[in-house]
């Protein structure tokens, strides 16, 4: 009985949250390239989502850009270097996770051996020697598992602070963020500073490192909103694709080199 | 029991029935990937040259107009709008394009100085061939741009370019297209939109 009633729910919550949402009216069907066009864009939210955007864009004008250009004003290039490398290290273990429950043990490999050597030889994550040894980084998050198990993205989404998105990656989101171990680590006000403190340099650094492609992106296209949708949405699918494609060898730089390429990509 | 002559003959013929597409395809391939390194050497020499940046962009325009299929891309960038378009408006639209690209590239020859790249691996593409690249900028992060060529009349011809696996021409579309449905599914929009992007 209980589950009959959940399942009512569902569409009621979704035409309720439509209704508040303002969702797009797609294109009549006697129009097909434009309805083909509508469902390509994979955005039925998009008055919401525009709405969204705005708020973002000026919140991005007023703090986060300025930040973001002191932040790369004041600290040369090194220190910035060697705080991202500080910040991509503490990163590794929800990383690792997520190798290891994508069913990547290579991945997993080099995201272990990377801690490993970063965190000793590259003077506790300050350094990343490990890139030069054949450890490579790779980008993955709960989001790309979730793609690599076989759940689809859902409709497009652009959420406030978090910029362009979907259910799916916004989940694996807020999975990576209670799943990191770093944020466990004693109570009391000093490490909820340190813990906030973190998270404010992770996003200046994220926001430091695409100003010019963002400003550029702004300056040339005539549909911002629309350039950056499908930015997002392209450059997630090569992620996942590079994670589910990834049958390479990784052999270590010190290691005797095979003469051929390994399997192709 | 087959006479072995018969069964030989049989596996020859197979095996040269199967083998002559992949031959002709590896030769494509390779010829893509030959393309890819000179049309890249062309322009690295000319990013990395002494040349003012006038004569930088002269030569750059050169090498766009003899190696991109920039009247493909042009089409493929307008998508369903370009059967709505008159073909005065057709016209006007690919001569706008055009400069808007080399515009856009010639505005990043500075950012581009000390570039260099190293061809990767080739692979078969619906519509043409992919050849993937690496490029490297002093204190940047190499990036993996790929190069999808086609043959257009004849010759081989760039008709997208992948960066970090996003498609500029399918992100140049999504703009267009969106722009063009928040104004009133006019072209003519686009074009005055366009032509402010060349004047300013």
């Amino acid at each position: 009985m209980r589950t009959t009633q959940r399942f009512w729910l569902v569409p009621a919550i979704l035409g309720l949250a439509c209704i508040l949402a303002g969702c797009a009216t797609p294109p009549p069907a006697s129009d097909p390239a434009a309805l083909a066009e509508f469902h390509q864009a994979n955005d039925p939210l998009e008055p919401t989502n525009r709405v969204l955007y705005k708020v973002n864009t000026a919140l991005d004008d007023y703090v986060l850009r300025p930040a973001a250009i002191a932040y790369r004003d004041v600290l040369p290039q090194a220190v910035r270097t060697a705080i991202h490398n500080q910040l991509n290290n503490l990163a590794t273990p929800v990383k690792l996770g997520n190798d290891m429950a994508e069913g990547e043990p290579r991945l997993a490999g080099n995201t272990f051996m990377r801690f490993v050597i970063n965190t000793t030889v590259g003077g506790l994550g300050f350094f990343d020697p490990a890139s030069h040894w054949g450890y490579p980084d790779h980008d993955t998050d709960f989001g790309i598992t979730l793609a690599v198990w076989g759940l689809p993205e859902g409709p497009f989404l652009f959420l406030p602070l978090l910029g362009p998105s979907n259910p799916r990656d916004a989940t694996g989101r807020l999975v990576d963020i209670a799943a990191d171990p770093l944020g466990r680590f004693g109570t009391g006000a000093i490490v909820t500073g340190l813990n906030w403190g973190h998270f404010a340099v992770n996003v200046v650094d994220a926001r430091s490192r695409v100003l010019g492609d963002i400003a550029s992106i702004k300056k040339t296209a005539l549909d911002p909103y629309a350039t950056f949708r499908s930015l997002y949405r392209q450059h997630r699918d090569a992620q996942i694709g590079d994670v589910r494609n990834f049958n390479e060898h990784t052999i270590p730089a010190w290691y005797p080199q095979p003469q051929a390429p390994a399997t192709p990509r | 029991m087959l006479p072995r002559r018969l069964v030989l003959m049989f596996g020859a013929a197979t095996l040269a029935a199967t083998t002559a597409p992949i031959t002709a395809r590896a030769q494509s391939a390779a010829d893509a990937a030959s393309f890819v390194k000179a049309t890249g050497g062309q322009l690295v020499q000319t990013v990395n040259g002494s040349g003012s940046t006038e004569q930088k962009a002269q030569e750059m325009a050169k090498i766009i107009d003899t190696r991109v299929d920039v009247n493909g891309i042009a089409r493929f960038c307008l998508g369903r709008f370009w059967q709505v378009a008159t073909p005065d408006q057709q016209k006007q639209y690919l001569d706008l394009f055009h400069r808007v690209l080399v515009r856009s590239i010639d505005s990043k020859i500075g950012e581009y100085k000390g570039v260099s790249f190293a061809v990767g691996r080739t692979v078969n593409r619906e519509e043409g061939q992919l050849v993937s690249t690496i490029i490297t900028r002093p204190g940047q992060a190499p990036s993996d741009v790929d190069w999808l060529i086609k043959q257009v009349d004849g010759s081989p011809k760039i008709i997208d370019v992948i960066a970090e696996g996003t498609s500029l021409r399918l992100t140049q579309r999504s703009d267009y297209s969106s722009f063009i449905v928040h104004n009133n599914e006019s072209v003519q929009a686009l074009l005055d939109a366009l032509k402010k992007q060349v004047s300013s």
